[in-house]
């Protein structure tokens, strides 16, 4: 009797080791599944609820990290406040000039989403709760318009790219996701490199495979740089803000052609995102 | 664990409970910039007081469930949380250790290496990906967040499942007794 139970136990168990294999090799890389889609649609309605009702205590919790976090970052800020005090007036002449030229060529769109994009706007609804993976639920789907590979940005900057998604819901692979991969470019340097997740830390992303000769220095900006070739073109629109050099060593750049940015979104406190749908692929 | 109808009922709403909190409350909440990951507590609390087969199935579940919600694909967090729910399982029906200790540590333990679990299983899938130290900050941050949820967890748990524990006397309200005459 024991035997038979031990014999039971151990096919339970190898059944469900198999079946997580299976599951695995059948849904890596297919995006959402007739399954997770009806999960999902059964189950949106629910955290969407659970996440309105949680909010207060969770901003709760949010503001007391975010008070000891701010102390830290008090002196920091102050230092690079006087780095943008210098750099303020000349960049207040070029963007008078530059609004300028904007009229005159009539390029001005009125906002940082490129033209052919209409921008769906989401709520996080839920997140990865393990380390490694970045990962964000949002409210919106395939019914108002999302499809996978939209870009995601915030009010500060690229967010992410749209991995998956269901009807009511879109899981939104974050830059500091392991499967995030965006075609950067350094301004004003023009240096363009690859802008790779480091893994664990959401503050710090990697512009990698970058030109060795040419020189990339601490401050300067990183946006997409949307390449387009013969057919295909890459997912994101060019010049959405990424973020910005902050560490750039000589000796990292000749020997890894790499330098370290500091994204602009902090990846860690998302509440509202915006989905650009459309846009030329579409 | 004796599994009555009642008590799978109750299972299945804890598990549900527990995978919608973490995704809409512990997940989106930082504390000292470490987001509380109690999905792997839950689950070796039901592995230490169900043993093997309640731990491995309701890792499996809940894995399971984590993956359909978030869209990732399937399997990886079922296999990893099954094999949690599996250690929990096997501690309590292969070690004779009765301290109120053992659940907390337990829960730091097998926290970490759910953690380190889904880190291989991402690294096996994942092409050159440069990994942070920081990683290992957290992952502990997250055990120690472990420690003290899932000792909560763990009482809660004992308390919601206390009719089919087999270990567990059942709470009688106690009765005077009756005197004759009096």
């Amino acid at each position: 009797m024991y035997r038979k139970q031990v014999r039971r136990r151990r096919a339970v168990l190898a059944l469900l080791i198999v079946g997580s294999f299976a599951l695995l090799t059948i849904t890596y890389g297919s995006g959402s599944n007739g399954v997770q889609r009806g999960v999902s649609a059964i189950f949106s309605p629910v955290q969407s609820a659970a996440d309105g009702a949680l909010k207060p205590a969770r901003d709760l919790i949010n503001w007391f990290d975010q008070t000891f976090d701010a102390r830290g970052r008090n002196e920091r800020l102050q230092k690079e406040l006087q780095e943008v005090r210098e750099e303020s007036i000349g960049a207040s002449a070029a963007l008078a000039e530059n609004a300028q030229l904007r009229k005159l060529l009539k390029l001005d769109r009125g906002g940082a989403i490129p033209p052919g994009y209409e921008p769906v706007t989401g709520r996080v609804i839920a997140r990865s709760p393990t380390v490694w993976f970045a990962d964000v639920t949002i409210d919106v789907g395939s019914d108002d318009g999302v499809e996978a590979n939209d870009p995601v940005i915030n009010g500060d900057g690229l967010v992410g790219k749209v991995a998956a998604v269901t009807g009511g819901s879109a899981q939104v692979a974050l830059l500091a996701d392991h499967s995030s991969a965006v075609t950067g470019r350094v301004v004003p340097a023009g240096v363009q490199g690859v802008v790779r997740p480091n893994v664990g830390d959401p503050g710090d992303l990697i512009l990698d495979f970058i030109d060795s000769t040419k020189r990339v220095h601490r401050g300067q900006a990183v946006v997409t740089a949307g390449w387009r070739a013969t057919e295909i073109e890459s997912d994101f629109p060019p010049n959405l803000p990424i973020g910005e050099v902050a560490e750039a060593p000589i000796v990292e750049q000749e020997a890894s052609q790499q330098v370290h940015v500091r994204p602009y979104a902090d990846l860690r406190d998302l509440d509202f995102v915006q989905v650009l749908t459309g846009g030329s692929r579409g | 664990m004796i599994l009555t109808p009642k008590i799978l009922v109750r299972l299945v709403a804890i598990m549900l409970l527990g995978v919608i909190l973490q995704l809409s409350f512990f997940s989106q909440v930082t504390i000292f910039h470490v987001s509380p990951d109690l999905l792997p507590s839950l689950v070796v609390a039901l592995g230490l007081l169900g043993g093997t087969m309640t731990g491995a199935v309701s890792g499996f579940s809940v894995g399971f469930l984590l993956n359909c919600l978030l869209v990732q694909p399937l399997g990886g967090g079922s296999l990893v949380l099954l094999c949690t729910g599996y250690l929990a399982g096997l501690f309590r029906e292969r070690v004779e250790v009765r301290s109120p200790l053992v659940p907390p540590l337990l829960c730091f333990g097998l926290t970490v290496f759910a953690e380190l679990g889904f880190g291989a299983v991402e690294l096996t899938l994942a092409t050159d990906v440069a990994v942070s130290a920081l990683v290992v900050r957290d992952i502990l941050v997250q055990g120690v967040f472990a420690f003290f949820g899932g000792w909560l967890i763990y009482l809660g748990l004992r308390r919601a499942l206390r009719p089919a524990l087999v270990d567990e006397h059942p709470v009688r309200p106690s009765r005077r007794p009756t005197v004759l005459g009096a």
